[in-house]
């Protein structure tokens, strides 16, 4: 059987051959810890440059009130680097966290007692849009952007038929869910950081996360050893469960959410998961730096907020991390290094 | 028999009578503006996709029914899609619709349309939103708003409020856009060196987007130990905003801004807890498209224009002196309607819900 390439003339790690060898080196491999400290070091700066010029930024009022939309960031960005790892790009990421904004404010409107059906379908919904964008993509094998396009469309409409575009205030149950505070740290770091545990505990230590990550780093390799096809189904139904739980969080942060919510995060999406370090060609996923990169992002733009830069600049300083990050991840700085790097990264995948 | 027949008489003359009275109460209703000749009216929205559209939209129906000689009511929404608008402006205006009232949402990108519409014979009237051109050459009137205005009663009302100077936060919604630099324009006109803008000149951007809105209050709250008061263009957008205060441990400021019900009752929820929440609000202009329909229909059907081109919101709530009214809440109404708007909170409601 002929398998279609997908991207001609890709470079990097797909062209190179598969090869068994090499090893897992410890909880953080070569790439792993220069993404993970290349991020970790950026936020710890951050950090600083806050305390030194913009205090007010890092003070717990202001922690408080940015925490929570940095966790929705976070879950966002993971399901965005789950579809990321299999070569792909998921733009229905506004129109699935607008369907479970309007899902979770609409369908209960203010009753409590229907909080719960009207989550259990917005889960039902952004699992079918998943399997929709999976079979589009994996099976019929659209271009992902085209189909994830397509999808959101769908989703849209779903949108308006359920709120008519209009914004309803949202239940005092889910206010107090995903908007309360346990322990002083509001309830959305600790949904944010199970969502973590989740992902990362999957990938990196199931047979199904490895080989997950192994179809993302060389399909046709994968192809031709009989994997593929569902593990790129599940990136995007995944990535859509995490949409739809950004989406029921963020219904309950704000007290009455737009019925576009979802399309500020579309951007932003990327780039955390950029800047996390995972390839956009695919293959390695690092959902930790992708989580510490949603807080270096939302913690520069509370920095431009609060050093009182006009807007142009807030967008100038977001649009330079993003520079930044593809700068140091993705160009090939020194022909030996890059080799050595992808073939090394290459063997670390396929021999976990 | 001869009895049936007359009490039929006796109430076939009654009717008559009722009809007659009835029809001369019609003919007195009819306003002004509503001329002799038949016309058809359409709105075009360039976005008709929130709340405030909703009940604007439904406003302007409203208004257009009053005048018995409009014999056709068309709608269309844009989508806040500017390719869209101009061809529902181009398909009415060839469809032969007579009047049209144009909510010109991209601004002077819907011009060529409405200038061909307008050299096509038809009434033209848009509203609201600055479009550029000529009235006369372009379109036929343009029923603009009186942001500046707006700002001029909101510094008013800080003066009055904080005599000895404030802190002032100025919330609008994207960067640049012209209703908020011309309410800073009025509030700049009656505030002086005493009071002092602490956001970035010349707004705090929000979008109008209550989770950006909530995000920018957050950091500027953090930045700024003393905030006065906090004005807003579109009040109900802080709603979700406010309660940020509360983890700063700090009362929420005087509130200047637009009406809405959500704000309202969340003032009568919070204000007792919240010492320094004063509000005051002006209308939120549902009603500046009933003035746009009352022109367009004069217009195209001969009747009398009104006398005033342009919508000037009035006062609506002051919690400080109760005056023109106390803040208003209907917490069995959705919250995204308007209490300020002449239609009804009841049909608001329905609209809102539909």
């Amino acid at each position: 059987m002929s398998v279609p390439q997908r991207k001609s003339g890709s470079t990097g790690p797909r062209t190179a051959a598969p090869s068994v060898g090499g090893g897992l080196r410890g909880l953080f491999p070569a790439h792993a810890a220069r993404g993970f400290v290349t991020i970790a070091l950026s936020t710890l700066a951050l950090l600083v440059v806050c305390v030194i010029f913009a205090p007010s930024s890092v003070s717990g009022g202001a922690l408080a009130g940015s925490l929570p939309f940095a966790a929705v960031l976070a879950i966002v960005g993971l399901g965005q680097m789950l579809v990321v790892q299999q070569g792909g790009f998921d733009l229905s990421v506004a129109g699935g966290v607008s369907l479970a904004v309007v899902i979770s404010t609409h369908v209960p409107a203010g009753d409590n007692a229907q909080l719960l059906p009207a989550i259990l379908m917005a889960v039902a919904l952004t699992l079918a849009a998943g399997v929709l964008n999976g079979i589009l993509v994996a099976v019929l094998r659209l271009n992902a952007i085209i189909a994830t396009i397509g999808t959101n469309a769908l989703l849209y409409g779903a949108v308006f038929a359920i709120s008519g575009g209009v914004p309803k205030i949202t239940t005092p149950l889910l206010a107090q869910i995903a908007g309360g505070e346990t322990f002083g740290i509001a309830n959305a770091v600790f949904f944010a950081l199970t969502a973590l545990v989740v992902v990362a505990f999957v990938m990196k230590k199931t047979v199904a996360g490895r080989r997950f990550e192994a179809v993302g780093a060389n399909p046709l390799a994968a192809r031709a050893i009989g994997l593929g096809m569902r593990y790129q189904i599940m990136a995007y139904v995944f990535a859509q469960m995490l949409y739809c739980l950004a989406g029921v969080l963020l219904a309950g942060i704000t007290r009455e959410p737009t019925a576009f919510q979802g399309d500020s995060l579309l951007l932003p999406s990327v780039a955390v998961v950029v800047l996390g370090g995972t390839s956009l060609l695919g293959g390695r996923g690092f959902p930790i730096s992708t989580v510490i990169a949603a807080f270096f992002l939302s913690q520069l733009s509370q920095f431009a907020l609060a050093v009182g830069v006009p807007y142009s600049a807030q967008t100038i300083i977001q649009a330079l991390a993003l520079g930044f990050g593809i700068g140091v991840y993705s160009i090939q700085w020194t022909r030996r290094n890059s080799k050595r790097a992808s073939v090394e990264e290459k063997n670390e995948v396929l021999a976990s | 028999m001869k009895s049936l027949l007359r009490r039929t008489n006796i109430a076939l003359a009654a009717a008559a009578v009722v009809s007659c009275l009835a029809a001369t109460a019609a003919q007195a209703e009819t306003p002004s503006w509503c001329g002799p000749n038949k016309a058809s009216l359409a709105l075009l929205d360039g976005f008709g996709g929130n709340s405030w559209r909703l009940v604007t939209t439904a406003s302007g129906a409203a208004e257009a029914a009053k005048c018995p000689n409009i014999v056709d009511y068309q709608y269309a929404d844009g989508q806040g899609n500017t390719q869209k608008a101009i061809s529902d402006i181009n398909s009415f205006a060839a469809r032969g619709i007579d009047a049209l009232v144009v909510f010109g949402d991209a601004g002077p990108a819907v011009l060529p349309a409405l200038t061909n519409a307008h050299r096509a014979g038809r009434v033209v009237v848009p509203y609201r939103v600055t479009v550029g051109g000529e009235e006369g050459k372009n379109y036929s009137k343009y029923v603009g708003t009186d942001s500046r205005e707006d700002g001029v009663a909101w510094g008013s009302w800080i003066k009055e409020t904080f005599p000895d100077g404030a802190n002032i936060l100025f919330l609008s919604g994207p960067a640049g856009n012209s209703q908020g630099m011309t309410e800073l324009e009025g509030m700049q006109s009656v505030l002086d060196d005493k009071y002092k803008f602490v956001n970035p000149h010349p707004f705090a951007v929000t979008n109008w987007d209550p989770a950006l809105t909530q995000q920018v209050l957050t950091a500027e709250i953090a930045k700024n130990d003393k905030i006065d008061v906090i004005v807003s263009d579109f009040g109900p957008s802080l709603v979700g905003a406010l309660p940020v205060f509360a983890k700063f441990n700090r009362s929420i400021p005087a509130i200047a801004t637009s009406d809405g019900n959500s704000l309202g009752c969340f003032w009568h929820d919070n204000h007792e807890a919240n010492p320094d929440f004063k509000l005051y609000t002006r209308a939120t202009g549902n009603d500046n498209v009933r003035l746009a329909v009352q022109w367009a229909v004069a217009l195209a059907t001969g009747g009398t224009p009104p006398t005033a081109d342009t919508f000037q919101a009035p006062d609506f709530e002051n919690s400080v002196t109760g005056k023109p009214n106390q803040v208003q809440c209907r917490p069995d109404l959705p919250g995204s309607i308007y209490l300020s708007a002449e239609m009804s909170g009841d049909e608001q409601a329905k609209v809102v819900n539909k």
